[in-house]
């Protein structure tokens, strides 16, 4: 395949997705079946050129075709064939037609899986679908083709090669996972469109896609985790999550979705809510076209920016489209819009569910809120202010620990309402627990939100394990079961509820990994061979240090002894100082890249990072850090997929 | 929605809303932001407060020291003006001569005492494609 058959693809698809678009809404307006159809294909026809758009430009990456531009920037003959496939969403214009394409697999399957159904919705679906194709096309034909020839004044022998610091399986990983969420949300977007078009504001869409939401919801979760443990193992500062605008980009569309799969459940079960879902999910496809800007547009500056590029523009003009036209819509359909039923208590289960939902919403225009203020101030004062993670911790720490709350209440209410004996009855315990709890951790010597947070912890623990235990207890009485097939019939006869509880476990304890946070300790030093420094409870003999000279890069490496204050081996590190294309002339254009090690168990990470070496004195920099608890951070992380996995298990009938 | 629930929505919302607005705009909230002005600025208006500032380090300019290597001074460069940097904490892979940093900490006495430094992604990713034909690989030294 030519580099020139991937470009023509790129046209065709473009000229389809219109034709696509133009061909429906004359359906819409005509109702001749034969156009429908038409619309259909092409809608398929865009897919099956993106497609081969795709395959023809990782293909010149893994035979290194250094006349395109794109293969000459981001992979070179040493670059390991993993990362010749990663490298397709390792810069800007790869990774526009990388979301391209994951758009182009759900567009497939979208068509095929509702032939036979949702017929009235399907129409304006595949025209929001290939819209959404359509500006990425533009994007990808005229803006930032990655199929652009190479342009030297000499022979381009050998590629720039992939920045170390994505040379990670991780990072290979990270990008596709979260894409996949982002992109996913286009579905449900669509389909809301769709019927706010067609005045059925009612259960019907909602019930299309909320298995799909979820999928999307598990991507984008996997997909912000993996980032974040991309972050601490690769990056060297100790920590997961920095409050960096890329990292809020992915942040925000998660939190307005994870309160529209909230939501969604209100108006499945109650037919409530029907406007703020409306906007629960206009705002969380909005998000992530955004958060694709803030990613590959460099309008801000982070460690994910790419070059200034004119993509700014265009991508916030699509965003106001969207905006623009949903609320539009919606303030025409605003009869429609209202639901027929009101919620009647603060005590009942869609109150819980309305308050998850604010301080979701809340949280997020926190986050967007810090993430803009610096562009929002330089606009009216002129000045330049930079928001770091201590703004957003400030904010977010407290209003976080409310939804943590929550987490725990929201279950144990009823639906219309929980009367007082009943509110007696459930929250007795684990408020009690949680008392007695913060009681131990203050004569622990623990304070202010370490002492709210753990205490909160064991009352969410205990609300949401006393539901499972009661309907182990029911089924035990009621079918003379054991304590394992009752728990194990309860779950799988209501998989999204306990599905749900299994995910509400994962997040306390990834609560508990990041209050851990609070106990951080860290050290810096100096230290030949031979010596050794403490810290905080331990003890680093650095026993040697030698180089290697190996296939893509140059190491250091040191052999850090750790023992405890007893003198008792806990564990040897080997963290190393490499220096990539360590064999260009020019001393500017090598790449030293610290390679961390980490000893990690359930109480606590032992982080090591070696930061340079003096050749004159045989000395090597090492920083030390103390991270307790995080390891909690990754175990929540699984937890959280295995329950949304089991929400999303198909029951056999 | 009935009215108490209403009441409660519009409380709880106005009570983050004004936490938010507290954190943001509070001018003794030093830590949670940082004002980026620029070199000659900060040297021309002797700004003591916690300040960002945003440059390319001078080729040459980096100092270490060689009893401790974490003690590094190098001059930042913005435009024409020029500004003495000190920084004692791990540096960033990616900090060298001609590297474009930015830097967060407070002017005392003529000179800037950084206690961050970020430094840009390595231009070699987005500039320059390398010419490796006029050049022996075997010759190069390490």
């Amino acid at each position: 395949m030519t580099p020139v058959a991937g470009s023509v693809a790129l046209n065709l698809a473009f000229g389809c997705s219109i034709l696509s678009i133009i061909t429906l809404l004359i359906y819409n307006r005509t109702s001749d079946h034969r156009l429908f159809l038409t619309g259909q294909r092409l809608g398929l026809a865009v897919s099956f050129f993106v497609f081969i758009a795709t395959f023809t430009l990782s293909y010149q990456l893994l035979i290194s075709n250094f006349d395109i531009d794109y293969v000459a920037r981001y992979t070179s003959f040493e670059t390991p064939m993993i990362y010749k496939v990663s490298a397709l969403w390792a810069g800007q214009s790869g990774s526009l037609l990388f979301w391209l394409f994951i758009l182009s697999i759900f567009n497939t399957i979208t068509i095929i899986q509702n032939q036979t159904r949702h017929h009235s919705l399907m129409p304006w679906v595949i025209i929001i679908m290939s819209a959404t194709q359509a500006f990425f096309l533009i994007l990808t034909n005229f803006i930032t083709n990655p199929f652009e020839p190479t342009q030297a004044e000499f022979v381009v022998v050998n590629g720039n090669g992939l920045n170390p610091l994505l040379q990670n399986i991780t990072m290979a990983i990270h990008p596709p996972v979260l894409y996949l969420g982002y992109v996913g949300f286009t579905v449900p977007f669509a389909f809301a469109f769709s019927a706010l078009v067609n005045k059925d504001t009612g259960v019907l869409w909602v019930r299309s896609i909320r298995r799909w939401t979820l999928v999307t919801w598990l991507f984008l979760s996997i997909g912000i985790i993996l980032g974040g443990w991309w972050a601490y193992q690769e990056l060297g500062w100790g920590g997961y999550w920095a409050w960096d605008p890329v990292e809020n980009a992915s942040f925000m569309p998660w939190l307005t979705a994870t309160a529209f799969l909230h939501s969604i459940i209100i108006q499945e079960k109650k037919d409530m809510l029907r406007i703020w879902n409306m906007i629960l999910i206009v705002l969380t496809f909005s998000l992530c076209i955004f958060g694709t800007f803030l990613t590959r547009s460099g309008v801000m500056s982070s460690v994910h920016s790419f070059t200034e590029s004119l993509l700014g523009p265009v991508f916030l003009s699509f965003v106001f489209i969207i905006l623009l036209s949903s609320f539009g819509l919606m303030y025409t359909r605003i009869d429609d819009l209202r639901s027929p039923r009101k919620i009647e208590s603060v005590t009942s289960r869609e109150g819980g569910f309305l308050f998850n939902n604010l301080i979701f919403v809340v949280i997020c225009f926190a986050v967007f809120w810090g993430t803009l203020f610096p562009v929002i101030t330089e606009a009216i004062t002129g000045d330049q202010i930079s928001v770091g993670p201590p703004f957003f911790n400030q904010i977010n720490i407290p209003i976080g620990l409310a939804l943590l709350a929550l987490t725990g209440i929201g279950p144990l209410l009823a639906w219309k309402g929980t009367s007082n004996r009943k509110l007696i009855q459930k929250f007795t315990l684990p408020t009690l627990l949680a008392l007695l709890s913060a009681l131990l951790f203050i004569i622990a010597k623990m304070t202010g939100y370490v002492v709210i947070s753990f205490s909160l912890c064991v009352f969410v623990t205990v609300a949401i394990l006393s539901e499972f235990v009661k309907g182990v207890r029911i089924r035990k009485g009621k079918f003379n079961e054991s304590s394992i097939v009752a728990l194990y019939k309860m779950i799988s006869k209501n998989r999204s509820r306990y599905g749900g509880y299994i995910v509400h476990l994962g997040i306390v304890l990834m609560f508990i990994g990041f209050t851990g946070h609070a106990f951080d300790k860290e050290k810096e030093f100096g230290i030949k061979v031979g010596e050794t420094e403490q810290v905080a409870n331990y003890n680093f003999q650095l026993t040697r240090m030698y180089e290697q000279e190996r296939s893509n890069h140059y190491a250091w490496i040191t052999d850090l002894r750790v023992t405890n204050l007893s003198g008792d081996f806990i564990t040897s590190l080997k963290p190393e100082k490499r220096v990539y294309f360590h064999k260009n002339p020019d001393i500017n254009k090598r790449q030293p890249h610290s390679e961390l090690d980490i000893f990690s168990t359930l109480n606590q990470d032992i982080y090591s990072i070696f930061s340079s070496v003096n050749n004159n004195n045989d000395t090597a920099f090492i920083k030390i850090m103390i991270n307790p608890l995080v390891k909690w951070v990754w175990i929540g992380g699984y937890l959280l997929a295995f329950g949304t996995v089991i929400a999303l298990w198909p029951r056999k009938d | 929605m009935n009215n108490k629930i209403y009441s409660l929505v519009i409380g709880v919302v106005s009570v983050i809303l004004f936490w938010i607005g507290w954190v943001s705009l509070n001018p003794a909230n030093k830590k949670a932001m940082a004002q980026f002005i620029s070199v000659q600025n900060l040297i021309n208006e002797n700004v003591s407060k916690r300040t960002k500032l945003g440059g390319l380090v001078k080729n040459g300019s980096i100092e270490i020291s060689e009893l401790n290597q974490l003690e590094c001074v190098f001059i930042l460069k913005e435009g024409d003006a020029e500004l003495a940097v000190n920084y004692n904490k791990t540096r960033p892979d990616l900090f060298k001569d001609g590297a474009e940093v930015i830097v967060t900490g407070e002017y005392l006495n003529g000179i800037f005492y950084a206690d961050e430094l970020q430094t840009k992604c390595a231009s070699r990713y987005e500039g320059d494609l390398r010419n490796e034909s006029n050049y022996n690989l075997e010759e190069i030294d390490i």
